[in-house]
């Protein structure tokens, strides 16, 4: 490997990939959009949720228990006078959750005999929204019993307190359970897989079909060569884009890492250039630049859903457990996520950091090999 | 006037066979209607799932009492957990947290046992904030589990009720799920399957359909012909209008046969709220076509178009959950009224009246789009 040769090919490759202004205007905004979108849309906290009430009982009790639910900024009450309105408000899909308080509601919590029936309130969810209702159900019931357990101190002063054991609880790392952070520290590791692949894979079918990648390989210039210089100046870009994805998520959303911010990017910098020999590869294997597309989007379908990105890994069945550990992004998440949210450190995280090298070894040694195999 | 017409059919209809004979050839689009719908399906049918499984989480027990061991038993009992993990120190539970090998981790001091003699047992819980939807679940399901918890003492025996209690919480809150009593996943990602797989569909076959043709030249010998450019866009789009129909039926019926997820509505309804999607689906990929010089540029531009709108439609994520804003521009693509119309129809049974408006809505979105063409596609050669 000579630096001279290394030096000019560096300075074609950034000649070539900087000056075209379609892909450098796909290189900058598309993370930036990325990041504004997952953080803004796809964090998971529950706001404002349509909730249809139907209060048969209308007392102070039961216009308390609304109140509360509306105050937490978690629901917007909508008032039904009817059970049957409130019904076909759900079938509509006008609300997603309903609240129905029976007329004996204020009665039966004012009872002051041991033994009485408690108070009761039904709750219909939209299931068709699974997630959704499924949110919704948490938040409904931690309000309701906390209303609730008011409610009875006041009406029932004597009577006892449940039974049961009180679980005191506390969020580590989130306090308050924002859903912020958990998106955008993922964001990174869905903009590096799928962007990364996709650069590349267009750049070089591109060259390819200019025959100007044939030309370079029968110049003096090694595979190792050629590799870095296709891949250090992309890997630079994007380098710069981890640096204003984290600026632009901690100025506008607020997310600052909580680990090593020179960790962090050490990390995201090795993890660029595996994804990028990735994208070498696909390249290799396509004709035209549109099936180098094509073979990436397909690839970026699982990437998202099954890379830990959007759903829980743990959540899925074992077989597909053990699949997604054969995705490099599945490991990057996982280290992005506990370096931004969690601030951990370089110990903490060493299985996962050798799951990364072993896949960088692995897929750069494999792109080394498709560049020396003459296409 | 008749005479007119006739031809203007039959110039489309020609338009039309041209491409029907191209697309049977074409490789990139033959994967693209097999390997993505059986992808998409497994993955929505059985992998994906926001509700917690499998939850890793540890134990610091100081008390070593039987109330203890019970409360433990009872949360692995409620089969969303994973078995915990003893821990012998305080820092050992909070780096597995850290570290992400544990999601809850719960501390029970060691007067537990007098605690619950004196009525007031509490346990802490520790939880991994990082993950919010899972944290709030999980701590939700251990909180029930210890308000409903019998802790048996005689003493609590004379005021309990004798009425064994279901649930817990001063309040007796009676909960039922419509449409999917279960509060399955997967109904709710599989009812919009047939939304993301035309989309996916529509929006990158049809960017590429014009711009390949600008590309080899042929756009200009067509301009050559007596077509018009309205009867070029018609020969085009129709044969991929009757492709999507087909990968509509094919992909409701999958869901049905491999899932049992079939649509409580009728087929009939389902057809005729398919066709605005459809058509403004295809428009927009034309719209791409004729903004993009290169069919690289397109697919790149139908990508970050496919993208956004899966994730703002909520086929994925529910749009209830945005923020206001974000909201409204969900709105502006057509995935979002369609799988809105698909939800209506395949989990609710809705009927046609009940799709009125998200089909007025992707017509709207259809005519404007259509106003965008007819400007932006003025015949033009080089």
């Amino acid at each position: 490997m000579s630096w001279r040769r290394l030096r000019t090919l560096l300075r074609r490759e950034m000649l070539a990939t900087y000056r075209d202004p379609f892909t450098m205007s796909i290189l900058v905004a598309v993370p930036l959009c990325a990041l504004l979108l997952f953080g803004f849309v796809l964090s998971t906290t529950v706001k404002h949720m349509a909730l249809g009430v139907h209060d048969a009982s209308d007392t102070p009790a039961s216009r308390r228990l609304v109140a509360d639910l509306s105050a937490s900024g978690t629901f917007d009450p909508r008032r039904f006078a009817t059970r049957e309105a409130l019904e076909r408000a759900l079938v509509s899909g006008k609300v997603s959750t309903a609240l129905v308080i029976p007329p004996d509601f204020a009665r039966q919590l004012g009872d002051p005999t041991p033994g009485s029936a408690r108070p009761q309130v039904q709750v219909l969810y939209d299931g068709g929204e699974a997630p959704l209702a499924g949110n919704a159900e948490a938040f409904l019931r931690a309000l309701v019993a906390s209303t609730g357990a008011e409610l009875v101190e006041g009406e029932r002063p004597r009577a006892s307190r449940g039974a049961g054991i009180d679980v005191v609880t506390r969020a580590l790392f989130n306090p308050t359970l924002d859903g912020v952070p958990f998106m955008v520290s993922g964001t990174f590791g869905f903009v590096l897989s799928f962007l990364t692949t996709l650069i590349t894979a267009v750049s070089i079918v591109n060259e390819r079909q200019a025959g100007t990648f044939d030309q370079l390989q029968v110049t003096p210039a090694t595979a190792v060569e050629i590799l870095l210089g296709k891949i250090l100046p992309l890997g630079a870009v994007f380098v710069v884009d981890v640096i204003l994805m984290m600026l632009i998520g901690g100025v506008v959303l607020r997310v600052w890492p909580q680990g090593n911010i020179l960790f962090f990017v050490s990390v995201s910098a090795f993890y660029v250039l595996v994804s990028l020999a990735l994208g070498l590869i696909f390249s290799a294997t396509s004709a035209t630049p549109a099936e180098a597309v094509q073979k990436t989007v397909l690839f970026s379908i699982p990437l998202v859903q099954l890379s830990g990105f959007a759903f829980p890994i743990r959540n899925m069945p074992a077989i597909v457990r053990w699949l997604t550990e054969l995705l490099p992004a599945t490991h990057y998440i996982r280290l992005s996520r506990a370096i931004y949210l969690r601030g951990a450190g370089p110990l903490t995280l060493l299985p996962e950091l050798g799951f990364l090298v072993l896949f960088g070894v692995i897929l750069i040694g494999y792109a080394l090999r498709t560049i020396e195999a003459r296409g | 006037m008749t005479g007119r017409r006739g031809r203007f059919w039959s110039n489309a209809m020609a338009v039309a066979y041209k491409e029907t004979r191209i697309l049977r050839h074409d490789r990139a689009f033959i994967a693209v209607i097999v390997a993505q719908p059986i992808m998409m399906l497994v993955l929505q049918g059985a992998v994906l799932s926001n509700k917690p499984a499998n939850v890793p989480w540890a134990v610091l027990d100081w008390s070593r009492s039987a109330v203890a061991r019970r409360f433990i038993t009872e949360v692995q009992a409620t089969g969303y957990f994973l078995p915990p993990r003893p821990v012998a120190s305080y820092e050992e539970g909070r780096q597995l947290l850290r570290r992400g090998d544990a999601l809850a981790f719960v501390v029970i001091p060691e007067k537990l046992a007098r605690d619950v003699e004196r009525r007031a047992p509490r346990v802490q819980l520790l939880l991994d904030g990082s993950d919010p939807l899972s944290a709030a679940r999980v701590g939700g399901y251990i909180a029930q589990v210890g308000a409903a918890l019998d802790l048996g003492t005689d003493r609590l025996e004379e005021a309990r009720p004798a009425v064994p209690r279901q649930g817990s919480g001063p309040i007796d809150v009676r909960q039922r799920f419509w449409f999917n009593p279960t509060l399955a996943d997967r109904r709710f990602f599989l009812s919009a399957l047939a939304g993301m797989l035309l989309t996916n569909l529509c929006l990158s076959v049809m960017s590429l359909a014009m711009v390949g043709e600008r590309e080899s030249g042929t756009y200009e010998q067509m301009l050559a012909l007596p077509t018009s450019s309205l009867e070029i866009v018609i020969g085009k789009v129709a044969p991929y209008v009757a492709v999507s129909y087909a990968l509509m039926v094919v992909s409701v019926a999958a869901a049905g046969v491999i899932f049992g997820v079939w649509p409580h509505g009728s087929w009939l309804t389902l057809a005729i709220a398919t066709l605005p999607f459809v058509l403004s689906s295809l428009a927009i990929g034309v719209f791409v076509s004729a903004l993009a010089r290169t069919s690289a540029q397109a697919v790149f531009i139908a990508v970050f178009f496919i993208l956004p709108s899966f994730i703002l439609s909520g086929v994925i994520y529910p749009y209830q959950f945005m923020p206001p804003g974000v909201r409204e521009v969900g709105g502006l693509f057509p995935l979002r009224w369609y799988q809105i119309a698909l939800r209506r129809i395949i989990e609710r049974g809705a009927g046609l009246a009940d799709v009125a408006g998200p089909m007025l809505a992707l017509t709207v979105l259809f005519a404007v789009l259509l106003i965008g063409i007819r400007w932006r596609m003025k015949p033009r050669l080089g």
